[in-house]
């Protein structure tokens, strides 16, 4: 299990945690490559269907932030 | 009359201020010549970590 | 605080993010060296240890590094601005340095284009050579003839061998030599060959670097032939060439520059007993180098000064020693230097066996025949043009020393060099003198020097032993070990910024860094325009003025803006806050405030800045966020948070955070040992004297006008005020002075970001306003192609993968990820570029769209935010609808994030885009929907921010409608009585009124509401009520201007007694030139009535000011009247201040009290009684006043209705909630309504001026379009899912969605497309799956989702 890596989809807010996510690019911050982003147009947007077809398609985590 | 009015104006200085002058003239149909003397506008704000009240990044 | 290269972005986030060279004026060492070698590039180049680079930037002006880092007297260094800090560094052994690191045979050759025109050159000196390397560059075939069997002149027989080993010299000629320069050695012009002869023979053109190599003579008798007497050049000829190998007994050598030295020291090696230097001058006189001169001190040669041979002893002809006389110095002589005079009788003798006069050479151009036709000037050297080098003959060029007489190395290099030039041009036809003749361009504007530089010793070579040394003629200087080079090149304080070296030209992918452009420089452009606005902002102020903060001295005490950088993700420690002596996190801040505002005993800056107490609490709000432990102190003289929610934020920072804030301005910070700690002194409020220690100072630096603006102004002949900042008028507040030129932020005086941004929006307005006619005339229209209809074809996808430069390809591996997308389905085309988002690949990109007939398209390079617009353009232009585009963000979210796990970055980029393919397949063409805008305008409140506004509106040529309330225009300007300007408020008012009433583009509607809103941005129907009758008004946009009024107080015995008053009241008095204001003998003002209480927990902004207005008025009535004001914190903010300072002066009493111990009013036997705590005395006072007057609250009028109409927000105090604190103060949120006046926030007459021209502004932004387009990507109801719960109506904040009232949905929801902004919020809340949202879709999503 030492190589487990989980995978991890993350929606993010277009107006702000997707700009974090590109301001933590533009900083050269380095983090864990796990994620993988949908872009939406803002957290209201969210329905717990999302997340819920996430791990249905094998998600071990998933993350929403804005 | 219109031959003698230049639509277009000058804005010194391209902070927070100068931009939005400019903003606003150019979207008012007038042409701007935003002149700034360093290579990127922003100003004094783009240095400032965040702004008050809310906090929020001054970017 | 963090360091910057010369090629810079100034921040991660800057617009346009291009990167930019920065050049100040050329780097003194460059300026100062007369070869024109780049000291500044190739000093850089050590420094990062590029020594290659470092020789490429030499070799660009200077063949010989290894040469002249050795021999070079160095006037760079005499330049050199580290002396300012230390010593110059030392540049010249730099250079040594990194010749001797890299074999010059390493670097490449050029490819060099061969002609065949012959040049001649006579004379392998250092002139010759460079010349001749320079020319060989250029194509031509180079022969040089020298007359010695060896090559180098002066360099190779006139410089000793251990000073200069032949085998750097022999090195560097092949060098030379080895771009196809032919030297004939021993042969000599005027025996062998002559000029004309060469020119006869097929050489276009002749170079003579002949150089001086003919000793100067003492004058005595027997110089000539008494044996023992040899030259100094000619000693040390031999010495070089072998013909001397030994020498006997004493030597005297005559003269003190480097000939005398060099022969003293060969001597010594090559066995004479004693060498004895006589030079007529002292030591600091000496034309030797100093290193020089100090060896031969250490080697024991006997240098004797203020000594003059006078004659020769001789015995049979041969030298047994030379008389010499004693010398004093004199008056300065011509070439500055005190002239040395003989001491009478001071004669004596010197034993000498051998005497080497070394006094001086000259050129020997003997060689010159008549047929030459060269010139020679009035002290026998070649004369030559200075620019051209040209000698009186055509095609016949010279310099170095046979043009200057005996001179340095470096400088026959820049004279073969030139000449080298002028050579080449004149072969082939061109100008010679074009674009040379050098202007004298003062340089001083350099990169500053940084403060608390550290002081560093100059690092030296060390030396071979003292016993080797005089025993041979091994090199003595042992070149400089690398750390110590790097170490002493990384001092330069980079006096240009860009120090030239060129390499970043070398390395620009893209082709936009060119030597061409790199050259750029500041050019002069013309341009016409209607109007000029200057918003050139403010400067910070520079506190090393203020010595006892020791800002220069201490690391820890920062300015706040240095502190804002420390707090910064992208600052110089990533956000981490650290102090700059050892990067400690500090536990306990102190900020001091006022440090340059309020201080007219140590600055001239009178005026508050406004801005430095809210950015205080701010710094210290985020610092004690970063670091929950932190102590943080501010100390202040007023706390001035006058601003829209600054107070709740104060009492936040109070008493949420626990910031403490100490009344009190401290004068003196001490350090604390070598600790970097600060011990600060201050005198709490009750007197007692307080030491602490604190880990760091922050100072609030005040705002000021810079001196660059002040020249601006003057040439613009803008009148300023007493502070330096733009001189307007309350009713004009943005217009300058000067008729067409207008103000916006702080240049019209220090002020925050929103009231920055009203003013900017005002002088838009006010801008344009003369310029309607010309409206749009000079503005582009966007030609529009026609868009294909892709409905129903299967998606055919073209995929663009990004390389950034090498910001993307560096890490993530580009040919893998185009090989996987290809296989994707649907994908039709894959490419990669080198910039996806670089002009031509716009076009590229157009033609590839139309040529594989795509119709869905991904980029997959940066993130969207910046870039998704632009390809958008790129899809319209190729007749594509701009949603049918997607964009993958591998740059920021994948090659610079993952830059240590290049696979990882990859697989990530890989799967990125293969969500991206999934989702794109489903995506289809949306509309964007078109709306006119009705070109009228609404404004709501006639008061001076509604008129004001109205009057910009209609000026701009839109037909406005003032809707007011009350039977005038005027609002609350009728009661008020001047402005702190001294404008007389009643004239004011009758002006705008008049303007408005004449202005026929308004309509006025007089004891009118708004009654009803129908409609939304572009197209409102608004219902007036007037009485009985109603009126339908359409318009595009509307500006609330609502006002508000005074709190009428409820405390302080307000209404017992007609002595007590409020602000207004005391105005209307004033209006009315009541007598009984002139027999007021005692007044007293209380602040904050009804303001920064509990239950009212906003500052009222203005009665700060216009008490201390009111109190200097009773004083002017009465001067021996008694005024009190009794205060929290005076808010007398920016030059309001002066004010402060003039009722200060004129007597006015200022006693400040407490929130909770507020003053007591009580009437007794008719008098109006005032107790009040003095914080001074700490004891009870009372006042009893004939006039008390109450500076009461700004209340907004509050009309719940109105709001609800025109849906816009109110806070908790009642006030409107603008767009946005400081980007947007001047709209709502909701499009095309707009706000001004105290409606927004409570403010004075100039600023309610500002503002209502700023939501004029804001509207005609709109107006102007003619249309406005709706975005695409919007929710979207199916009626026939829909179940009319009204869930998304009561969701939506922007009440986009509304039931249906009739028609065959009534009941059911359907969007407005204008007022929708594509939240998704009615999209995930709407029970039964009835809406849409465009471009997100739920099936979009479930497809990336699915392959993720």
């Amino acid at each position: 299990m030492s190589d487990w890596e989980p995978k991890i989809i993350t929606f993010l807010c277009n107006w702000c945690s997707y700009g974090a996510a590109d301001l933590a690019g533009v900083s050269r911050m380095q983090y864990p490559a796990n994620i993988r982003v949908v872009r939406i147009p803002c957290t209201g947007r969210m329905s717990p269907k999302f997340v819920l077809a996430s791990f249905m398609n094998g998600a071990d985590g998933v993350w929403i932030s804005g | 009359m219109s031959k003698d009015v230049i639509g277009s104006v000058m804005v010194v200085g391209g902070g927070i201020a100068g931009m939005q002058s400019a903003l606003d003239l150019a979207d008012s149909g007038y042409y701007v010549h935003l002149v700034e003397k360093s290579p990127s506008i922003g100003g004094a704000m783009s240095q400032l970590d965040k702004t008050f009240p809310t906090n929020d990044c001054a970017m | 605080m963090g360091h910057r290269n010369a090629v810079y972005r100034p921040y991660a986030q800057a617009v346009p993010g291009a990167y930019s060279v920065s050049k100040k004026d050329k780097s003194p060492c460059t300026t100062a060296c007369p070869g024109s070698v780049n000291a500044h590039g190739y000093v850089s180049m050590i420094g990062e240890g590029k020594y290659k680079e470092a020789l490429e930037v030499i070799t660009r002006t200077l063949p010989m590094p290894g040469v002249l880092g050795r021999i070079c007297p160095h006037p760079c260094e005499d330049a050199c601005r580290r002396s300012e800090v230390d010593s110059a560094i030392s540049i010249c052994t730099l250079k040594r340095f990194a010749a001797d690191q890299v074999e010059l045979s390493e670097l490449e050759i050029p490819e060099i284009e061969q002609r065949k025109e012959k040049v001649a050159i006579i004379g392998a000196g250092p002139a010759g050579l460079t010349a001749a390397y320079f020319l060989a560059l250029e194509g031509f075939q180079v022969t040089i003839f020298e007359a010695l069997p060896v090559g180098g002149g002066m360099l190779r027989v006139g410089i000793p061998d251990y000073r200069l080993p032949p085998s750097i010299l022999e090195k560097e000629i092949e060098f030379i030599t080895r771009l196809g320069v032919e030297i004939k050695y021993n042969t000599r012009v005027g025996k062998d060959i002559t000029i004309d002869g060469l020119l006869n023979d097929g050489y276009e053109s002749v170079f003579i670097g002949v150089g001086c190599h003919k000793d100067m003579k003492l004058g005595l008798e027997g110089e000539e032939d008494v044996e023992g007497v040899i030259p100094g050049v000619k000693f040390l000829r031999d010495a070089a060439l072998g013909e001397t190998k030994e020498i006997k007994g004493n030597v005297a050598i005559v003269g003190g520059g480097d000939v005398a030295i060099d022969a003293a020291r060969t001597a010594l090696r090559m066995g004479a007993d004693k060498v004895s230097i006589l030079y007529r001058r002292t030591e600091a006189e000496m034309p030797a180098r100093d290193e020089e001169i100090e060896d031969a001190f250490e080697e024991d040669v006997d240098i004797q000064f203020l000594r003059a041979p006078v004659e020769l002893l001789q015995e049979n002809g041969k030298l047994t020693g030379v008389k010499c006389i004693r010398m004093e110095l004199g008056e300065p002589d011509d070439s500055g230097r005190r002239r040395p005079v003989p001491v009478e009788g001071s004669e004596f003798v010197v034993d000498a066996d051998i005497l080497i006069p070394a006094i001086g050479q000259k050129t020997d151009a003997s060689f010159l025949q008549e047929a030459d036709g060269v010139e020679l000037n009035k002290w026998g050297d070649f004369a030559v043009d200075q620019v051209t080098y040209q000698t009186s003959r055509e095609g016949v060029f010279a310099g170095g020393d046979a043009e200057t007489g005996a001179s340095i190395a470096i400088a026959a290099v820049g004279a073969g060099r030139e000449a080298a030039i002028s050579i080449a041009r004149y072969i082939k036809g061109e100008d010679m003198k074009e674009g040379r003749e050098g202007l004298e361009i003062p340089q001083s504007d350099f990169n500053p020097i940084p403060d608390k530089m550290e002081k560093k010793a100059r690092a030296k070579m060390d030396r071979i032993p003292m016993e080797e040394r005089k025993s041979g003629f091994t090199e003595v200087e042992i070149g400089l070990s690398e750390e110590i080079a790097r170490a002493e090149a990384n001092k330069c304080v980079d006096c240009m910024v860009c120090c030239e070296c060129l390499e970043c030209v070398k390395v620009c992918g893209a082709g936009a860094l060119t030597f061409e452009t790199h050259e750029e420089e500041d050019r002069i452009e013309a341009v016409e325009v209607g109007s000029i606005v200057i918003s050139s902002g403010f400067e910070p102020y520079e506190p090393s003025k203020l010595d006892f903060f020791g800002y220069d001295r201490h690391p820890n005490v920062v300015t706040a803006l240095q502190f804002e950088r420390l707090l910064s993700a992208s600052g110089p420690f990533e956000g981490h806050v650290v102090r700059p002596s050892d990067h400690k996190e500090p536990k306990k801040i102190a900020w001091f405030q006022c440090v340059g505002s309020r201080e007219t005993n140590n600055c001239d800056n009178d005026y508050c800045s406004s801005v430095c107490c809210m950015y205080a609490i701010k710094e210290a709000v985020i610092a004690k966020e970063h670091d929950s432990e932190l102590d943080a102190s501010i100390f202040y003289m007023d706390m001035r948070t006058f601003g829209k929610d600054f107070e709740k934020y104060y009492d936040d920072a109070k008493n949420k955070h626990g910031i403490n804030f100490i009344r009190s301005r401290v004068h003196t910070i001490d350090p604390v040992g070598d600790t970097g700690d600060l011990e600060i002194r201050y005198v709490r409020e009750d007197g007692e004297l307080v030491v602490d220690t604190f880990d760091m100072v922050v100072l609030s630096i005040g705002l000021e006008t810079s001196p660059g603006l002040k020249e601006l102004a003057e040439k613009f002949n803008i009148e300023m005020t007493p502070g330096n900042f733009c001189q307007t008028d309350s009713l004009t507040p943005v217009a300058t002075s000067q008729p067409g030129v207008y103000v916006s932020g702080s240049f019209q005086g220090p002020k925050d970001i929103p009231q920055a941004v009203v003013d900017a929006s005002a002088a838009a307005a006010a801008a344009g306003q003369n310029l309607v006619a010309a409206r749009n005339t000079l503005t582009q229209t966007r030609e529009i192609v026609p868009e294909r209809n892709i409905i129903g074809e299967r998606p055919r996808i073209g995929a663009f993968i990004c390389h950034c430069g090498i910001n993307i390809s560096g890490t993530v591996n580009i040919p893998e990820v185009l090989d996987y997308v290809r296989e994707l389905p649907h994908v039709e085309y894959v490419t990669d570029n080198l910039y996806s988002c670089s002009q031509d690949t716009q076009a590229t990109m157009t033609e590839i769209i139309k040529e594989y007939n795509l119709n869905r398209i991904i980029v997959a390079a940066c993130t969207p935010k910046t870039h998704e617009p632009l390809f958008q353009e790129t899809l319209i232009n190729a007749g594509l609808n701009k949603y049918l585009f997607e964009m993958v963000n591998i740059r920021n979210h994948a090659s610079w994030v993952h830059k240590e796990n290049p696979e990882l970055a990859t697989q990530k980029a890989k799967d990125l885009v293969r969500m991206a393919v999934a989702k794109i397949g489903l995506k289809m063409p949306l509309k964007e929907a078109e709306l006119a805008v009705n070109p009228t305008a609404m404004v709501v409140g006639g008061g001076l921010s509604g008129m004001s506004s109205a009057l910009s509106l209609a000026r701009q040529g839109y037909q406005t409608h003032l809707i007011e309330k009350a039977d005038k225009l005027g609002g609350n300007a009728h009661s008020l009585y001047k402005t702190w300007k001294g404008e007389n408020i009643p004239d004011m008012l009758s002006d705008l009124m008049g303007q408005v009433q004449s202005e026929e583009n308004i309509t006025i509607h007089l004891n009118s509401a708004v009654s009803n809103v129908e409609g939304f941005v572009g197209n409102f129907q608004t219902t007036i009520t007037s009485g009985n009758e109603e009126e339908v008004i359409e318009h595009g946009v509307a500006t609330l201007a609502t006002g508000g009024q005074e709190y009428k107080p409820a405390e302080y015995c307000y209404g017992d007694d007609p002595k007590i008053v409020t602000s207004l009241e005391l105005d209307q008095k004033m209006l009315n030139n009541d007598a009984s204001l002139d027999d007021v003998d005692c007044a007293v003002f209380i602040q904050c009535v009804g303001s920064r209480e509990p239950e009212r927990p906003y500052c009222s902004r203005v009665c700060c000011t216009h008490s201390v207005e009111s109190a200097l008025e009773l004083k002017k009535r009465n001067p021996e009247a008694r005024v009190f004001i009794l205060y929290r914190d005076i808010r007398t903010y920016g030059e309001r201040e002066r004010k402060y300072i003039e009722a200060r002066k004129a007597g006015v009493v200022f006693i400040r009290y407490s929130l909770n111990d507020k003053p007591a009013v009580a009437l007794k036997d008719g008098k109006v009684s005032i107790t009040v705590k003095d914080h001074v005395l700490g004891k009870n006072i009372e006042i009893e006043a004939d006039l008390l007057t109450l500076a009461s609250a700004i209340l907004p009028n509050r009309d719940d209705q109105l709001a609800q109409m025109f849906k816009v927000p109110m806070n908790d105090d009642s006030f409107f909630i603008e767009r946005h604190a400081k980007l947007g103060p001047s709209e709502f949120a909701t499009d095309g309504v707009f706000l001004c006046g105290l409606a927004h926030y409570p403010k004075p007459i100039d600023e309610a001026v500002a503002q209502g021209q700023a939501a004029a502004s804001r509207a005609i932004t709109l107006l102007a379009q003619g249309t406005i387009t709706t975005n695409g990507e919007i929710a979207a109801i199916d009626p026939m899912s829909c179940s009319g719960c009204g869930i998304c109506t009561s969701v939506c904040p922007y009440s986009a969605p509304s039931l249906i009232e009739e028609g065959r949905f009534a009941g059911k929801s359907e969007i407005n497309s204008a007022l929708c902004k594509g939240c998704g919020l009615c999209v995930s809340s709407c029970r039964s799956g009835a809406i849409r949202l465009n471009g997100y879709d739920n099936d979009q999503i479930f497809a990336m989702v699915d392959v993720a």
